[in-house]
């Protein structure tokens, strides 16, 4: 197997070295990237998007539908790991041929049939043993009190963190993106020393639907408030500077919280 | 530097790629081949922030303090675009990892093959 592999791997790489060596070089600064539209956008993107940070007016103006499409794609992953069945009880598939010949193990009944048939008292014994580790062992992963205080003691600075990240986003580097992936991980960093039950308090369970899908709703929102403005859909009044700023804040709440609740929800589902 | 006409950092993302590639294929651990195939995606996401890269150039910010050449600001949304697909994509496959551990009690494709 690993010849080939290594095979597969040199006749893919040879055609993207000789690709790549046809290329200008990656600063010069009249390669293509810098002189068509890339150029354009930097040119007049003040004037026209009013935002002065341009991979932001980028991604919510010039190509809002392709951030548009970008949240639902996430919320669309969300749907995806939340539709597969959760904490299906796991088949011990090593041992499974000497019992499935024998007796064959009642998947719900088990507690049940423990009591009750004599017929298959090994296989109930060890399904309730089993049964009665689980929990024990999900409860007894040893979180140290040094890491347990550290996360405790960083987690409203690093909040803070993703909160500037967001209001700041326009003149800095930073946007709704990169808060959302700052407050996902405030939430898995709880979620790891403090516990899962803790973690998931923190965002009310009412409110998870609304929260999940606020990012395309909040799309949703400002396409609306375009197409009534300017008569196209996602269109941005280009004159109204105010009002340009406003969708683009909606937005950036919108994908900070949205996006950040989706990645913190996908970890939840992961860890059972 | 440019040896051979070749750009070293081209170069490097190409050879991240095929890393990447070769985890994807050789390994027969599903994590593992899903670790390969984010290294891949990383690997593209490199290469087309290097492309956007000028030289002496300012992040495309137009506060006061940043100056004329800029960094194209298109890259940098494609690449955030990617990251977002790249961790839908990762997280779907998790989950089916976490299934397939469930149903089976392997992640091994050699083993999965062999199940009846």
């Amino acid at each position: 197997m690993r010849p080939w592999s290594l095979l597969l791997v040199l006749l893919v790489a040879l055609p993207l070295v000789a690709g790549v060596a046809t290329l200008p070089p990656h600063d010069a600064p009249d390669a293509p990237i810098h002189t068509q539209v890339g150029a354009l956008y930097l040119e007049r993107g003040v004037a026209e998007t009013g935002m002065k940070n341009m991979v932001t007016a980028v991604l919510l103006n010039y190509r809002g539908f392709d951030t548009f499409i970008e949240v639902v794609v996430i919320f669309t992953a969300l749907a995806a790991v939340l539709a597969l069945p959760k904490g299906s009880a796991p088949v011990p598939k090593g041992s499974a041929p000497v019992p499935k010949g024998s007796a064959p193990v009642p998947k719900g009944s088990a507690p049940v049939g423990k009591g009750s048939s004599p017929t298959s008292p090994s296989a109930g014994a060890a399904r309730s043993r089993e049964d009665e580790e689980r929990p024990e062992v999900a409860s007894d992963v040893p979180v140290s009190p040094v890491v347990r205080f550290v996360v405790r003691l960083l987690a409203p600075f690093i909040a803070m963190f993703a909160v500037a990240m967001l209001f700041r986003g326009h003149i800095t580097p930073g946007g709704g993106f990169q808060a959302a992936a700052v407050f996902a991980a405030i939430f898995i960093a709880l979620g790891l020393a403090l516990g899962q039950d803790r973690a998931a308090r923190l965002v009310p369970v009412d409110w998870r639907p609304w929260l999940q899908g606020v990012a395309p709703l909040a799309f949703a929102l400002v396409a609306w408030i375009g197409w009534r403005l300017t008569g196209a859909f996602l269109g941005y009044p280009i004159h109204d500077h105010t009002a340009q700023e406003a969708m683009g804040f909606v937005l950036e709440i919108g994908i900070a919280v949205g996006g950040g609740v989706i990645l913190a929800r996908v970890f939840l589902e992961m860890e059972t | 530097m440019q040896p051979f006409g070749l750009d070293l950092d081209y170069v490097a993302v190409v050879v991240l790629f095929c890393v990447g590639l070769y985890m994807l294929v050789a390994k027969s651990n599903l994590l593992k081949k899903l670790l390969g195939l984010n290294v891949m995606e990383t690997a593209v996401f490199a290469f087309i922030v290097t492309a956007g890269m000028v030289e002496g150039g300012d992040p495309p910010i137009m506060v006061a303090g940043t100056s004329a050449p800029f960094a194209s600001p298109i890259p940098h949304a494609m690449v955030l675009t990617g990251i977002v697909v790249a961790v839908s994509v990762t997280a779907v496959a998790l989950a089916l990892i976490v299934q397939i551990h469930a149903h089976f009690g392997t992640i091994e494709i050699d083993e999965l093959k062999e199940l009846p």
